[in-house]
């Protein structure tokens, strides 16, 4: 019997460990991390002062989620870089903005401030420069325009899954200074100076313009419609920051050729409280008021505050007359903008030429 | 020992001298089988030694006379020796003989030769012919199913005259052909051997869904009342003999031949009734109206959503007549049947000659309207061996036809049919004046495929000396192969269309063997056995195709109008292959104790090219009968035992000519020379490995207390290396795909058989139960370098469903590459919202709200795009195998069979598609009840599915999308394949009206299906783990049948 046992249980080893994956000197499976992996590109081209979210990645079928990590951050010259890498608090969302909150703090409690790096790479891949990013925190690209290697911020992407880690080199980081608002066809993006007029750009005393829309908008004294392009300015935009506001609002202004400001009363048509997603409306006889949250918009979805595709805030300041037949004729002019930084921010639409026209034909 | 001998000698001699001069005795008895059924045949001995005193006649009846005190012993072939003490007096005995259960006993075909399977090292099974009896089917192979460990039958199309996927051990291959759902795994099924000639079981089905010509399966062609015994060989010990042919396994099937003294006629009847399964629920007319009408309502946009109602009068204009029906259009497609089967068998002779007819009609009209199959058969076999038995000859001849239809389908798939079942119950029924295109299609296509076979085969034999036998084996078989098919003009846009196929496949075969068997200095025993075999093989067949005959009533000669001939003309299947193979296999036992087998084959093929021309096929084996070990011969409760080890190889030639030298074609003129130009479709590789198949076996059977508990275990590893990969290849490089190798596969696993017979063998009762199952595990072992081990089918195709497969080495092999469903989102607020940009999680511009899927951001970018997949499943199942029980009192028997799988990845396809029907109210498809599905309705609800009723952003958000793991379900079943009640009428009764038996029995296949999946059928899918809802349902069987004898 004793022999029977034995060979039971020789038997008995070789089967259990014959099923073994070990034994059978099988390959293990791992996550798959593809060498192919890319980026659409590897130089970067952000906007200081807002939050950009920026590389389309590619994982190649890479086995997801992967792990990022930014290495090696240094100037061109070696210098290392630190800068970027500073934590602020910054808003982060964490509900759904839909353009239908009744409140400020209706507002303010879909975000949070989070302690952030203001320059950090998450786990799908994306690059996020945050809008906590101002100038003095992060030196933008030299005002001379020159692209010299030594300015320009370096830095390698560490990607790994269990499979493996694959090392991306060299991606450059080279910043725009900051455009605290939209349109900004008045500044010069590398220096923050005025821009040059376009049909006169030598002129130091000529500069570009925010343009608005102008809709059948007729002169009061020429009785000819308005215009604002590059050879006719008869309206300009100012987007400005004021004094002595709360912090948080927004004044719509219209600013007459000598200077003074119109009752916004005149624009009989318009629709005050509908036409920025702001609260306490104040409306005197200069000025209308909101408080706001910035950034304006605060997220790119279309509401009816902004333009089709979310993408900026839009006004529309009407006013109706009677026209040659004695019907009613109405006049618009509006301006798509975005305002980045938070601040008290007027918008001042300037007739430089004459006032329009309100009295019926 | 010897002592004992010599006592019983003496013994003996004493009661002979004793009874000397006593007057005889007269024994008179009847012997009965286990049916109790007289046995006529049996050989009675007497006296010592053993004096045959003569036979039973064919009543069971016996009459001698014998001396007093005398023992008689009963003897047949296949039964347990019984004797039996007589007394001085005259007696009537009543005998009843058990069949020899023991399954050393038996007989197994190794390398065309029969062997003893005491002697056997290489892993198989065997069947009787008597299990594959009583249920009616087109192809036996679906009786298997279920009760050989390791054989994995899926039964997954029910289309009559084809077949299902049979693997023996996993996974051979990771080729595929075809795209989407009908994506086809290469089939990889065990090479058949019927009656010593060898068939490629493959040939109608190596195309996959999509080939030309019938795809009638030659197993259909096989009557199942003429089989005799089946032999299922495993690991690459037994297979190894058989060549490149044999890398999945060899299936032997051997056909009956006569053994009765008295000529018998035996008639086989089955009359039986086919049912399709439950078929799809559909809301019907006003049902279907008011629901339409409710999701616009509930789920519209804007007015001008609701303005599209008044623009639809199927779901405005109540009253019109037109619209206002509630037809049901599965109906017209699918249909409950009435079938018959006739099998009549003539045999007789004796081991010196003997004969035998079988002459069959099978039918199965097919549970889809226009569709079926049916057989007829004629077999002969006849068989000389004069009494020395040193000469043999057995000749026979197979003749077979299968006649099918396939609608306007293509049998597994009747992609047609199954659109016209969603067609919406608001449209009229079909009728003369407007029978729509597809409806008339589906009905009114003639299709008639006809296989037709002749198999004649000569086998002769001679001894020269003692132990030294040579035998030649030429067989001839010729199959045409037709296909007619005619579309009707009013399924056509009004033209008649005409298609016909037809083809030839022929094989001339030739087998010669050498082998001799010598046992010296009394306990070796050596044998050896050279033959060699030649194949011509031949294949061609052609096309012809007219789009637009004259009228419907002109269906042929066609060719009267080049202009509207969409050619056809030969196909590119041309074959011509001459096969060579030289195999050596020696065997070697001391004491039949242990056991070496060695043997090796070379196969050469005209196809493999001249790098590769020959396959070599090595292999081992070794067994222990430890039961024969002195230590252990006193134990009585062992039957038997053994232990085998085996390794073997089995190369498979898969470099083509095409594949290796590239394929060339006349290109026109070049400064008026011929040009010939490399065809760009695939890089010529010279360098193109064979498929190598090794496997190593470790088995250990054993049998205890006189067969009460038999076991058989099997565990085994099979690596396939040097898999064909096509790769596909950038398209700079020219060319469009490479075959290469580098791709390698393992399986590795446990087979288990356990049989238990409790009762005794003289009670009334007897009952067998028997249980196998199989676990296999396939592993990637490799991929072609480059693919740094993973590769990605891709289904870009948006009909195709997206439904990617991934291969990555180390994982199971076949694994989907999805979406990840985590369920569906309860609320709005539940979406996530990306804490940058503060939008919510969205797809294609449409941001996820409630009742959405939760399909899972696998690279958290907030986007579903088409990075988020993830490698999950496994469409190839890890358990596998079925039980038995066979229990007979008295006249009576039933019999029990099922056949389980288990833990295998099936995607729903069909449910997708089901719930998807909703999303277009307007459109004319039909609509289903969602009340038993677990679906969003109102914010809040957790559910299993999204919700179904929002089509305005189905588009976008796409809730039911095919390539997500909500379709993904546990294709774990456990059916119960068949049951058979039989009587067993008593022969003194059916004599009176001059019948020797008769039997009767009730049957029913398919008969339930325990499962967790929410589909119809989890076994009626792909080859990888699809449910397409295109397919066949497989149906059940009612069936009522006799065996009557002569």
């Amino acid at each position: 019997m004793q022999k029977i046992n034995v060979v039971i249980a020789l038997l008995l080893s070789i089967l259990l460990t014959g099923g073994c994956k070990k034994v059978l000197d099988l390959p293990e499976e791992r996550e798959y991390l593809s060498e192919n992996i890319n980026y659409g590109s590897q130089i970067l081209e952000p906007i200081i002062g807002r939050t950009n979210l920026m590389g389309t990645f590619n994982s190649d079928d890479s086995s997801l989620p992967l792990t990022f990590e930014i290495v090696n951050a240094r100037y061109g010259d070696g210098r290392p870089v630190t800068d970027l890498f500073q934590v602020r608090p910054t808003y982060v969302w964490i509900d759904a903005y839909d353009g239908y909150e009744q409140s400020l703090e209706a507002i303010e409690a879909k975000r949070r401030l989070e302690d952030r790096p203001l320059f950090e790479v998450r786990e799908s891949g994306q690059f996020i420069l945050w809008a906590s990013s101002t100038n003095e925190l992060i030196e933008p690209r030299p005002t001379d325009s020159s692209n010299l290697v030594q300015d320009i911020r370096f830095f390698d992407l560490k990607v790994s899954n269990t499979g493996g880690t694959v090392y991306l080199r060299d991606f450059q980081l080279i910043p725009w200074r900051e455009r605290p608002y939209y349109p900004f066809t008045d500044t010069n993006p590398y220096t923050g100076e005025p821009a040059p007029d376009p049909t006169d750009p030598a002129n130091p005393d000529k500069q570009d313009y925010i343009r608005p829309r102008l809709d059948n908008v007729i002169g009061a004294n020429s009785n000819r419609p308005l215009q604002s392009n590059d050879n006719i300015k008869d309206v300009v935009v100012y987007i400005r920051p004021f004094e002595g506001g709360n912090g948080h609002n927004l004044r719509l202004k219209f600013m007459r050729p000598d200077g003074t400001f119109m009752n916004p009363d005149e624009f009989n048509e318009t629709k005050w409280d509908q036409l920025v997603h702001g609260f306490n409306l104040v409306k005197t006889a200069s000025y209308v008021q909101y408080d706001v949250a910035y950034p304006i918009p605060l997220v790119n979805i279309a509401t009816r505050y902004t333009n089709e595709n979310g993408g900026s805030a839009s006004i529309d300041i009407e006013y109706s007359r009677r026209g040659f037949s004695g019907g009613l004729t109405y006049a618009s002019f509006g301006l798509d903008f975005n305002i980045y930084r938070a601040g008290d921010w007027e918008i001042v639409f300037h007739f430089r030429n004459e006032l329009p026209k309100f009295e019926d034909e | 020992m010897k002592t004992v001998r010599l006592i019983g000698i003496v013994a003996g001699l004493l009661v002979a001298l004793g009874s000397y001069g006593q007057t005889n005795v007269t024994v008179a008895g009847n012997v009965v089988d286990e049916n109790r059924q007289p046995f006529p045949g049996v050989t009675v001995f007497v006296g010592r030694p053993l004096r045959a005193l003569g036979t039973t006649d064919e009543n069971g009846n016996f009459r001698f006379s014998v001396p007093p005190n005398s023992t008689l012993v009963f003897r047949i072939i296949g039964y347990q020796e019984q004797s039996r003490k007589v007394g001085s007096d005259r007696e009537s005995l009543r005998i009843q003989l058990a069949p020899d259960a023991n399954a050393l006993e038996e007989v197994v075909i190794r390398g065309y030769q029969k062997r003893s399977k005491e002697l056997s090292t290489g892993s198989s099974f065997s069947i009787g012919g008597d299990k594959v009896q009583d249920i009616p089917v087109a192809n036996v192979e679906q009786l298997l199913q279920g009760r050989v460990p390791g054989m994995n039958i899926q039964l997954n199309t029910g289309a009559p005259g084809f077949r299902g996927s049979t693997q023996i051990r996993g996974l051979s291959t990771i080729s595929m052909t075809g795209s989407g759902n009908q994506s086809f795994l290469q089939p990889t099924s065990p090479l058949y051997v019927i009656d010593g000639v060898p068939m490629d079981a493959d040939r109608a089905t190596e195309y996959g869904f999509q080939q030309q010509g019938p795809g009638i399966s030659p197993l259909s062609l096989i009557p199942q009342e003429d089989i005799a015994n089946i032999e299922i060989l495993k690991d690459a010990q037994a297979t190894s003999l058989y060549g490149s042919m044999a890398a999945y396994g060899v299936i032997i099937i051997t056909t009956k031949r006569g053994n009765s003294p008295i000529p018998r006629v035996r008639y086989t009847h089955n009359s039986f009734i086919k049912t399709p399964p439950k078929l799809r629920e559909t809301l019907g007319g006003n049902l279907e109206r008011q629901l339409k009408l409710k999701q616009i309502y509930e789920n519209a946009q804007d007015f001008w959503d609701l303005w599209d109602v008044s623009g639809s009068p199927m779901l405005s204009d109540s009253l019109n007549a037109y619209w206002n029906n509630s037809t049901n259009w599965q109906d017209y497609y699918y249909r409950t049947i009435y079938n018959q089967s006739h099998n009549l068998a003539i045999d007789g002779g004796d081991q010196l000659f003997n004969y035998k007819a079988n002459i069959g009609y099978f039918s199965d009209q097919g549970i889809i309207r226009n569709t079926g199959f049916s057989r007829y058969n004629a077999n002969l076999r006849m068989e000389y061996q004069p009494a020395d038995r040193r000469f043999q000859i057995i000749g026979s001849v197979t003749g077979q036809l299968g006649q099918q239809s396939v609608g306007d389908g293509i049998g597994m798939l009747q992609t047609g049919i199954a659109e016209n079942g969603l067609s919406s119950t608001l449209l009229p029924p079909p009728s003369f004046y407007q029978a729509g295109g597809s409806h008339a299609s589906a009905l009114s296509t003639d299709n008639d495929n006809a296989t037709r076979l002749i198999r004649s085969n000569l086998e002769a034999s001679y001894e020269f000396i003692k132990g030294l036998r040579a035998s030649t084996n030429v067989s001839y078989e010729f199959e045409s192969k037709t296909e007619d098919t005619f579309t009707p003009a009013v399924a056509n846009n009004q033209f008649a269309r005409v298609y016909s196929y037809n083809g030839r496949t022929t094989q001339l075969y030739n087998r010669n063997s050498l082998n001799y068997s010598r046992t010296f200095l009394e306990r070796h025993n050596l044998f050896v056995n050279f033959f060699n075999e030649f194949r011509i093989a031949g294949r061609q067949s052609s096309v012809t195709r007219q789009e637009r005959s004259p009228n419907d009533q002109l269906q042929g000669p066609i060719g009267f109008d080049g202009y509207f001939s969409r050619g056809g003309g030969l196909l590119d299947d041309y074959t011509d292959e001459r096969a060579a193979s030289f195999a050596f296999a020696a065997s070697y036992d001391f004491d039949k104790r242990y056991v070496l087998d060695l043997s090796y084959r070379l196969d050469g093929s005209s196809a493999n090219g001249f790098e590769n021309l020959y396959a070599r096929n090595p292999a081992i084996g070794f067994r222990w009968n430890f039961d024969k070990e002195p230590f252990l011969a006193g134990l009585d409760w062992l039957d038997y035992g053994a232990l085998r080890l085996s390794w073997g190889v089995n190369i498979i030639p898969t470099g083509t000519l095409e594949r290796i030298y590239g394929k060339f074609n006349i290109t026109g003129n070049y400064n008026g020379q011929q040009g010939i130009g490399l065809d760009f479709d695939q890089i010529p590789n010279p360098n193109l490995m064979p498929k190598t198949n090794t496997q190593y076996n470790l088995g250990f059977d054993f049998s205890i207390f006189n067969n009460r508990v038999e076991v058989i275990y099997d565990t085994y590893y099979k690596k396939v290396e040097n898999e064909l990969f096509e790769q596909p290849l950038s398209n700079i490089t020219g060319f469009n795909k490479l075959y290469s190798n580098g791709a390698g596969i393992v399986n590795y696993g446990h087979e288990l058989f356990l049989m238990v017979r409790p009762l005794p063998i003289n009670s009334d009762f007897s009952l067998s139960f028997s249980i196998n199952g199989a676990i296999n595990h396939d592993v990637l072992l490799s991929l072609p370098d480059g693919f740094d081990g993973q590769f990605i089918r891709w289904e870009f195709d948006p009909n195709e469903h997206y439904q990617h497969i991934i291969l990555r080495v180390g994982g199971a092999s076949l694994a989907n590459y999805l979406r990840i469903n985590d369920g569906v989102y309860a609320t709005d607020q539940e979406v996530p919202v990306d804490p940058v940009t503060g939008l919510r999680y969205q797809t294609n511009g449409q941001f996820f709200q409630g009742g959405d899927p939760i399909l899972r951001d696998l690279n958290g970018d907030y986007i579903l795009d088409g990075f988020d997949y993830r490698r999950t499943g496994n469409s190839q199942p890890i358990f596998t195998g079925g039980l038995s029980a066979m229990l007979t009192y008295k006249n009576f028997g039933l019999n029990i069979n099922g056949s389980f799988t288990g833990k295998r990845t099936i995607l729903n396809n069909a449910m997708a598609q089901r719930l998807g029907l909703m999303r277009d109210p307007f459109g004319n498809k039909a609509v289903v009840p969602l009340d038993d599905v677990n679906m969003w309705q109102q914010p809040g609800d957790r559910a299993q599915y999204p919700y179904a009723y929002d089509y305005r952003r189905y588009g976008t958000i796409q809730p039911f999308r095919f390539d997500q793991t909500l379709w993904a379900e546990d294709g774990t079943y456990f059916k119960i394949n068949s049951i058979v009640l039989s009587y067993m009428f008593e022969r003194d009764f059916i004599r009176r009206f001059g019948i020797d038996n008769l039997r009767i029995y009730l049957s029913g296949e398919n008969l339930h299906t325990f499962s967790r999946y929410s589909g119809p059928n989890p076994e009626n899918v792909t080859t990888m783990g699809r449910d397409v809802s295109e397919g066949y349902p497989v149906p059940r069987t009612y069936n009522i049948g006799f065996n009557l004898g002569f």
